[in-house]
């Protein structure tokens, strides 16, 4: 049954591949767009493009969806498979990770975290199999840059708006527009960090690949017949680069929006304040109950 | 057109993703967080149980060893004490047996001294007779007349007195 899962797990990325082949058509030379976009869904303001960075991103929620089943399909208490060992040490580490960064009042945040980092390492590695990677679009990043802002200034509101808009007159009042534009600044500057280093990746990718063949084409195009049409700098040498530009800058930009979304959170959250007045509310209403007792008991 | 530009932003599709990115949550958060978490919170429940049980048995066995020892000295005691009664006992009856031994025998012995002096008596008795007779018989002869039995019987029986004592 588990291994249904998991082929189920992999099956979205062959969708995706399939759909790639299918309805996408293959750019010829230098040729750096957005998404391809499938259909456009007329709505207001500009309409909805069900894009490939849409499709792509539904792919992964699915793939990873899956996965989850599959991981953790036969939980047991005793005797357990390497697969449960898998899954506890992950779920383990990413509570470990919010509980480092964010304290235990955040623990809740913990699947968020987890879902941030695997849909966007996912998204991000999904150019490892020739798809557009969801990452590299604005909105796509955008849309979760923009949640977490959300989550932030929840967070700093939690102690009353006041509290909330004194905090931009820190330290001194008139620097109150530069504060408001710092806090803008977070989720933009979150957004463009990651799009910006996953595209600027798949750009420079594809320039150095083109360059490549140029250069080949260069070196080798005096030999006669189909030899000197090889592309042999082409071999390897964007392998190397994809190393970096898709594993390594993909998983880390996961890391840095993951990292950055905690500690925002956690840092704009007035966490001693809060504590004080839960104390105290919760003081002054075990005085009121308390109060009543004894205005009951006066009147028994 | 095709494609979308390279930077393009889209109100909605930035809502869709948001909303992509909330659904992912709630995915990890049921279908991750929630079974492994029960699954972890089982697992302690149980070891946690396991070391109650353990230390519960542990307590019990204590108890069991404890009451065991005291029951053992109490046996080793009560033990001496049964010994030392049947020895008491013992003794008892071995001296209220040497005591009835004693008597029946010292019984025996005054039945067979009475027995003795009282065939003596009968044998002195019967010898006088004899002799009183045999001797009045004898006088009879040597006198030639009938001795009046009851005249001379005071003589004669201090005689054999005499003789008796000699």
């Amino acid at each position: 049954m588990s291994i249904v899962f998991l082929i189920l797990s992999v099956l979205p990325i062959i969708a995706g591949i399939l759909i790639k082949v299918l309805f996408v058509p293959a750019a010829d030379g230098i040729d750096i767009t957005g998404a391809h976009v499938f259909f456009t869904i007329d709505l207001p303001l500009g309409g909805l493009p069900i894009t490939e960075a849409q499709v792509n991103s539904w792919l992964v929620i699915l793939s990873i969806m899956f996965f989850c089943l599959f991981l953790t399909h036969g939980l047991k208490t005793k005797n357990i498979s390497n697969k449960q060992v898998i899954v506890e040490f992950l779920v383990e580490k990413v509570d470990g990770l919010i509980k480092a960064n964010m304290g235990e009042y955040f623990m809740g945040f913990a699947p968020f975290i987890a879902a941030i980092l695997s849909l966007s390492a996912l998204s991000s590695l999904m150019s490892l199999f020739g798809l557009f990677p969801p990452t590299s679009d604005i909105n796509i990043v955008g849309g979760w840059a923009i949640l977490v802002f959300i989550l932030i200034t929840y967070y700093k509101m939690k102690c009353g708006p006041l509290i909330y808009a004194k905090s931009f007159g820190d330290p001194v009042p008139f620097l109150a527009p530069l504060n408001i534009i710092s806090e803008v600044a977070t989720p933009i500057s979150m957004a463009f960090r990651h799009y910006g280093n996953v595209l600027s990746g798949s750009i420079i990718s594809m320039l150095i690949a083109v360059a490549l063949a140029n250069l080949s084409n260069l070196v080798f195009g005096w030999i006669p017949g189909f030899v000197g049409d090889i592309p042999f700098f082409r071999m390897g040498i964007p392998a190397v680069l994809s190393i970096y530009f898709d594993l390594f800058s993909g998983c880390l930009q996961a890391f840095i929006f993951a990292m950055l979304t905690m500690l925002y959170v956690a840092g704009g959250f007035p966490q001693d304040e809060y504590m004080r007045r839960k104390a105290a509310r919760k003081a002054a209403r075990e005085k009121a109950s308390a109060e009543s007792v004894a205005a009951d008991a006066a009147e028994a | 057109m095709n494609n979308l530009d390279i930077i393009s932003v889209n109100i909605w599709q930035i809502a869709l993703s948001l909303i992509n990115l909330v659904i992912l949550f709630l995915i990890l958060k049921k279908l991750l967080f929630k079974p492994v978490k029960k699954i972890i919170a089982e697992r302690e429940k149980e070891i946690m149980a396991e070391y109650d049980k353990a230390s519960a048995t542990n307590a019990e066995a204590e108890e069991l060893k404890a009451s065991w020892e005291e029951k053992m000295s109490g046996a080793q005691a009560r033990a001496d004490e049964i010994i030392q009664d049947a020895v008491d006992k013992a003794d008892r009856r071995n001296e209220v047996m040497l005591y009835e031994t004693r008597e029946k025998a010292e019984a025996i012995i005054k039945k067979a001294k009475a027995d003795a002096d009282r065939d003596l008596r009968d044998a002195q008795e019967s010898i006088r007779q004899e002799i009183i007779s045999v001797s009045t018989a004898l006088s009879e002869k040597i006198i030639g007349r009938e001795i009046n039995m009851d005249d001379h019987r005071d003589l004669i029986d201090s005689f054999i007195d005499n003789m008796g004592d000699e």
